[in-house]
């Protein structure tokens, strides 16, 4: 995975290459930027969280994952957008975050190594209604295995939604999972991130706009207990 | 019989595949040790069984809906069992008149196979036995995990059968000899014991409270929406709200429990293609692992159970499928081959790629004579044993789809050769194509897609490594004379009916795995947009 391509102010080369590899299997070995991806928008959506965090950790990467190319498209232009802005404009310029179209529940592992990540958002994630089709969301008990794959221990999985019964979900399969811990209530509403996920995303204005709740829960990733 | 396995290092441990009868069940995991190997079967797959207290030893061979253990000392077929489905859950709806199949009758009946499955007997698909050679696991089509116990005469009794969710894709029994890995074609691992606590008369469905793998029995008394007219809705969404609001007086199909124990370890979101039980010394102790390989490239390394939910690392590389995976005991080497042109050597622990095999499609085309093959598609990876000046040594064999080209590399090339150097392999071309390897003691059994008549489906080959002036190994196969005659019998069983087409369909499916390029993400989109416009 060609990172450089993605952080281009972050690039370990200035001169990098032009070469588009937009690929999603390529393994995450090979060094091209002088920091890691450690936080990742799944679903990211119209990107309104990142361009919310972009600012407030600007020497962190951040990147955002969606299915939707034409979705996908329309951040990647948005992001170049702002980078390209007079400094004069904002004092940030969002060198530090980016969009890529994946599909996050099959390739996450090619996208990030063991434990490179500190933190996931999952924010109104598809509630996908019908039983049938459960086990098509973003939360589930052999999922969070690769969530806690990426994340190295101490890192947290925020999640946000409107759906009740998919909150308990998400709650009942992160709570259950051997690798997750569920974070307690001072400490999420103390935490700056929770409150960009609730006001910023666009899901999360949407929903103050019609009324609706929001349900927040955040998780830590434990250490691997030692083998048996 | 002489059992050379145990020469051979870590042999044994080829995907244990060996049922052996009687002899009580060892204490403690040893699973390496005995006297046990296995042959793999499916519909027209072989898997070996000795019972240890018995003198001879049996393969276990799928045909159709047929399995069939064949002694390999005097080549009787000891028993036959054939999959009638009549308490299958799914095709149960019509029972074939083949009530007159005995265990002990000489199996000359005509099979009912693939093309009648939707109505008759289920085929078999997967055949794996226990490392101790006491039991024989089968799948068939109808989703069926069923287990064999083996007796000392060779006869195989059914002893369980249960209808796993989703159709089983690979099956192994852990070294414990209690716990089966059921993998499914939804990408999930399930453990299952090899002997379940419920016996079948009590598994009728819809009495049996079972703990539920995913704590998300819904056994609400009424139903309500998840969704209400606040939750952010696509058009799609409201429209099922609307309609499940007109008819909330309905409860909601639940999905019946599985009423008997099993535990979800680990899964992909992607066909699970193969898994196998590994192990590596670190520090001393021996840590367990599950590997499993999935249609969408990856090979994923997890910790064996109890602690399967931690994923310890990823061999990535592949740019297809991967169909095979075999690890290979007393090594830390694992062997990979799928939709891709080459074949990869893994340092697994470390999910390094020691070596990509390049040219390996090209080779097997060249050694099939047919450089116009569509690319490849591994069907099989096996290790079995050679002779080399008088001991045994291991060789890793691959074969492809509707190739009848045999590919052999030695383990100790394997191992030994340098890292700026490609492994050897030697290419070996046979007269059918090639359906299944199975080792049993020093022989090769070889399951060939013969459909003629009098052709020999069964054949048994010993394998030899020699090496030239300059050291280069090549490895080649003769055919072992006793052995062929003993399977003979067994060839000259069958007597099917059925269409060319159903076989290929029965043995030929894992080209298929090859995702027509964008074609998924194609539907994906569409479907995304779909819920993405009416936002």
């Amino acid at each position: 995975m060609d990172w450089s391509q993605h952080y281009p102010a972050f690039a370990t080369q200035t001169d990098s290459g032009p070469e588009q590899n937009g690929s999603a299997t390529a393994t995450a070995a090979s060094k091209t930027v002088t920091a890691d991806v450690t936080i990742a928008d799944i679903g990211c959506g119209y990107g309104g969280l990142l361009f919310a965090l972009a600012p407030k950790h600007p020497s962190t990467l951040l990147l955002g994952l969606e299915i939707r190319s034409s979705v996908t498209t329309f951040v990647h232009e948005k992001i170049l957008a702002l980078r390209s802005q007079p400094p004069t404009l904002s004092d940030h310029n969002y060198t530090n975050i980016s969009v890529l179209r994946a599909n996050t529940m099959k390739f996450l592992p090619n996208l990030f190594s063991a434990g490179q990540l500190h933190k996931i958002f999952l924010c109104f994630p598809d509630p996908h209604f019908k039983a049938r089709k459960h086990k098509a969301r973003i939360v589930s008990p052999t999922l969070c295995s690769e969530y806690a794959y990426v994340l190295a221990p101490g890192g947290k999985v925020y999640t946000i939604t409107d759906v009740e019964d998919l909150h308990l979900w998400m709650v009942e399969h992160l709570s259950g999972h051997a690798s997750f811990a569920r974070v307690g209530l001072e400490e999420v509403e103390g935490d700056e991130c929770v409150g960009v996920m609730r006001r910023e995303t666009e899901e999360g204005k949407k929903v103050e706009r019609n009324g609706g709740r929001k349900f927040v829960a955040v998780f830590r990733r434990l250490e691997d207990p030692p083998w048996p | 019989m002489v059992n050379l396995q145990k020469r051979v290092e870590g042999w044994p441990h080829v995907r244990g595949r060996y049922l052996s009868s009687s002899e009580e069940r060892p204490a403690s995991l040893q699973p390496f040790e005995g006297t046990h190997r296995a042959a793999e079967e499916v519909s027209k797959k072989r898997l070996v069984i000795k019972p240890p207290t018995a003198e001879r030893e049996y393969l276990a061979a799928a045909c159709g809906s047929r399995l069939s253990s064949i002694c390999l000392t005097t080549g009787e077929v000891a028993s036959t069992w054939t999959a009638n489905g009549e308490t299958g859950e799914t095709s149960g709806k019509e029972k074939l008149a083949d009530t007159g199949e005995d265990a002990d009758g000489p199996p000359a009946k005509k099979q009912k196979t693939a093309a009648s499955s939707a109505t008759g007997a289920p085929n078999i698909i997967k055949l794996t036995s226990s490392s101790d050679g006491r039991h024989a696991v089968a799948v068939t089509d109808d989703k069926n995990v069923r287990v064999f116990e083996v007796h000392d005469d060779g006869k195989l009794v059914e002893l369980t059968q249960r209808a796993m969710p989703k159709r089983p894709c690979a099956i192994q029994v852990l070294p414990d000899n209690s716990t089966i890995l059921c993998g499914d074609k939804f990408g999930d691992v399930y453990g299952l014991p090899l002997l379940p606590e419920l016996q079948p008369e009590a598994q009728e469905r819809a009495t049996i409270e079972s703990p539920a793998m995913t704590p998300s029995n819904e056994t609400k008394a009424s139903f309500k929406p998840s969704a209400t007219t606040q939750t952010v809705h696509t058009k799609r969404n409201l429209k099922s709200l609307e309609s499940q609001m007109k008819q909330k007086n309905l409860t909601p199909k639940t999905k019946q429990p599985l009423a008997f124990e099993h535990k979800l370890l680990l899964g992909h979101v992607s066909m699970l293609t193969d898994l196998t039980y590994a192990s590596c010394h670190v520090d001393g102790k021996e840590r367990g692992y599950i590997i499993t390989a999935d249609r969408d490239e990856h090979i994923r390394l997890s910790r064996a159970p109890p602690q399967s939910h931690i994923i310890e690392g990823y061999c990535l590389g592949h740019t297809q499928f991967v169909s095979k995976i075999l690890a290979i005991p007393s090594t830390n080497l694992l062997v990979s081959g799928g939709g891709d042109e080459w074949i990869g050597v893994w340092d697994w622990p470390s999910s390094t790629l020691r070596w990509k095999v390049e040219s390996f499609g090209d080779s097997f085309r060249q050694a099939q004579g047919d450089s116009l093959a569509p690319p490849i598609a591994v069907s099989g990876i096996w290790l079995v044993p050679a002779d080399l000046d008088g001991n045994v040594e291991g060789v890793v064999i691959v074969a492809c789809e509707k190739m009848s080209v045999l590919a052999y590399c030695p383990v100790s090339e394997l191992r030994d050769c340098a890292p700026g150097r490609q492994p050897r392999w030697s290419f070996e071309r046979f007269d059918h194509t090639i359906l299944e390897v199975v080792a049993t003691g020093s022989m090769v059994v070889v399951s060939f897609d013969a459909r003629a008549q009098d052709q020999q489906r069964l054949k048994a080959y010993e394998l030899r490594i020699t090496r030239d002036e300059q050291n280069v190994h090549s490895v080649t196969s003769r055919a072992a004379k006793h052995t062929q005659a003993l399977l003979d019998k067994a060839n000259g069983t069958t007597s099917e009916t059925v269409s060319d087409k159903a076989l290929d369909d029965m043995f030929y499916g894992i080209a298929k795995l090859c995702k027509r390029p964008r074609d998924e993400a194609a539907v994906e989109e569409a479907e995304e947009e779909a819920a993405d416009a009416a936002d």
